[in-house]
């Protein structure tokens, strides 16, 4: 039996995955009629601000999470910053930054279609709450399929799309605890 | 029974019937596949009515005295009693039916099917299992939005994908005349007294202004990003437009047309529709839906609802609303 690796699983981890990384064909902004989303939280024993200064620069994400090898952003945290991903497994992803909010300790951005990840339209806000030693981080994403049309294959469907971005958020704040908790 | 006894029964059976006359949202839930019913006067859920997959558009329409619910994932349009908030029929849509009008006399329903660039038309009227439409008329590319004309006979459609807004005759079948708009062009709003009609373009964060007499774009206003649903509140007087990706309502002074404020701390806004003094927005991060003061803009309450909740469309009815029921 052949060996499937899904995108979560790409994500989580990333050096299994080189052979999947190929071609995921896209229409540029084309998507069907129901959008998706993804909310994952996390509890993490450490005051808000020690939290947020760790994922609060745009181009920060290669630090904390262990799927992203390199994340340089074009104009830092200014809106409009491009920030360029390369995954360990190999594959890309562009991002845009569309809000920056430091008091708030939020920020959202929105990544091109055709990116390493089967879904378009692809939105997404990281927000750090709490109080005292304790704070929350929300990772919430909005996304279509990959597939836009209406028989999609099943790794370019609805279940996959969510499949993948839940596999990221996880992923991504499960590290960001063990990093910040650790130090 | 006596006779007063059966005159007291009577008159407490109108009271009743008048305390369910009252306006209903019906609040399309893509996730849970289902509509949550709320009861404007106590402003609470009263009941949460099965639907098909992923619902999404809806129209509730008074005259009809139903309300009618896209599910693209079924390929079908629930149809809802809104006397007793409960599915009284299925109709066959298509390849991904997703916006959803009424005509004003309440006789026909109109669909965009998605994937199949085509406007359908159905008998308000039907209750038969799995429908079918009446009428199906090609139109452009991703038809999303769809706005009924007062005249009974033309129907507008958002033409995402052409960056359009087609004008369907139904009686003639066709398309009658099209109009260029901004980017992606998804949710319609018609506003009959200034014979305008509004299509909210996502992609380019504008409203194009639409004179529906000559079909002629008017006015462009900016909104915030992604605008997805617009509705007419305060007598008339205001716009208000909800922008996915920022969070927020913009809204609009509809006579001259301008920006009057911004409102935030949504979560990815969709369907919106008012009442009253009041203005419902729905949320579909958050699955619940803010209610407004329409005059201020101020956050009343929030009222949580289903899954996913869109409410892409006109989504508030109210049955006893003094026309009599269609046959």
């Amino acid at each position: 039996m052949p060996m499937q690796t899904t995108f979560a699983n790409r994500w989580i981890t990333p050096l299994l995955a080189l052979s999947v990384l190929t071609v995921v064909p896209l229409t540029s902004s084309a998507h069907g009629p129901t959008r998706q989303k993804v909310i994952e939280k996390i509890t993490i024993n450490a005051p808000p601000a020690a939290v947020w200064a760790k994922v609060k620069n745009f181009d920060a994400l290669k630090d904390w999470h262990p799927a992203i090898a390199e994340s340089p952003a074009s104009q830092g945290n200014t809106i409009g910053s491009v920030r360029s991903l390369k995954l360990k497994g190999g594959g890309e992803l562009t991002e845009t930054l569309e809000g920056y909010d430091d008091a708030a300790m939020k920020y959202s951005y929105r990544a091109k279609d055709g990116g390493a990840l089967p879904v378009t339209n692809y939105t997404s806000t990281l927000i750090v709450t709490g109080s005292g030693n304790q704070s929350v981080v929300e990772w919430r994403g909005a996304f279509y399929r990959g597939h836009p049309g209406n028989e999609p294959p099943p790794e370019q469907n609805d279940d996959a799309a969510v499949k993948a971005i839940t596999g990221v958020y996880q992923g991504g704040l499960a590290n960001l605890k063990k990093l910040v908790e650790g130090s | 029974m006596n006779t007063w006894s059966f005159c007291v029964a009577a008159l407490l059976l109108g009271v009743l019937a008048e305390a369910q006359a009252a306006p209903f949202a019906y609040i399309t839930n893509q996730g849970s596949a289902d509509v949550s019913v709320i009861d404007l006067a106590s402003q609470q859920v009263v009941a949460t009515v099965g639907v098909g997959k992923s619902p999404a558009g809806v129209v509730a329409s008074s005259r009809a005295g139903k309300v009618f619910v896209s599910n693209p994932d079924s390929r079908s349009i629930s149809v809802i009693d809104m006397r007793g908030q409960r599915v009284v029929g299925t109709l066959d849509a298509g390849d991904g039916p997703v916006g959803l009008d009424a005509s004003p006399d309440g006789l026909q329903v109109f669909a965009a099917d998605w994937y199949a660039n085509r406007l359908l038309v159905f008998d308000a009227g039907a209750t038969l299992a799995r429908q079918a439409p009446v009428a199906s008329i090609a139109v452009g590319h991703a038809p999303a939005g769809v706005a009924a004309h007062s005249d009974n006979n033309t129907v507008f459609v958002a033409e995402r994908d052409d960056d359009s807004v087609a004008a369907v005759g139904v009686r003639e079948r066709r398309v009658l005349s099209r109009v260029k708009v901004g980017s992606h062009p998804f949710a319609l709003l018609l506003d009959a007294p200034r014979h305008r009609l509004y299509a909210l373009n996502v992609m380019s964060d504008d409203v194009s202004v639409i004179d529906t007499d000559t079909l002629k774009v008017t006015a462009t206003v900016k909104v915030g990003k992604a605008p997805y649903g617009a509705a007419l509140a305060d007598g008339g007087a205001l716009i208000y437009v909800t922008n996915q990706h920022d969070d927020s309502v913009s809204v609009i002074d509809a006579q001259s047309l301008t920006l009057l404020r911004t409102l935030n701390g949504f979560g990815y806004p969709e369907g919106v529709a008012s009442h009253g003094d009041k203005v419902y927005v729905v949320n579909w991060m958050d699955d619940n839906v803010s209610v407004l003061d329409a005059a201020s803009g101020k956050e009343l309450r929030h009222i949580a609802t289903g899954k996913n909740s869109r409410g892409f469309g006109a989504f508030i009815g109210e049955p006893a609303s003094g026309l009599p029921p269609l046959p």
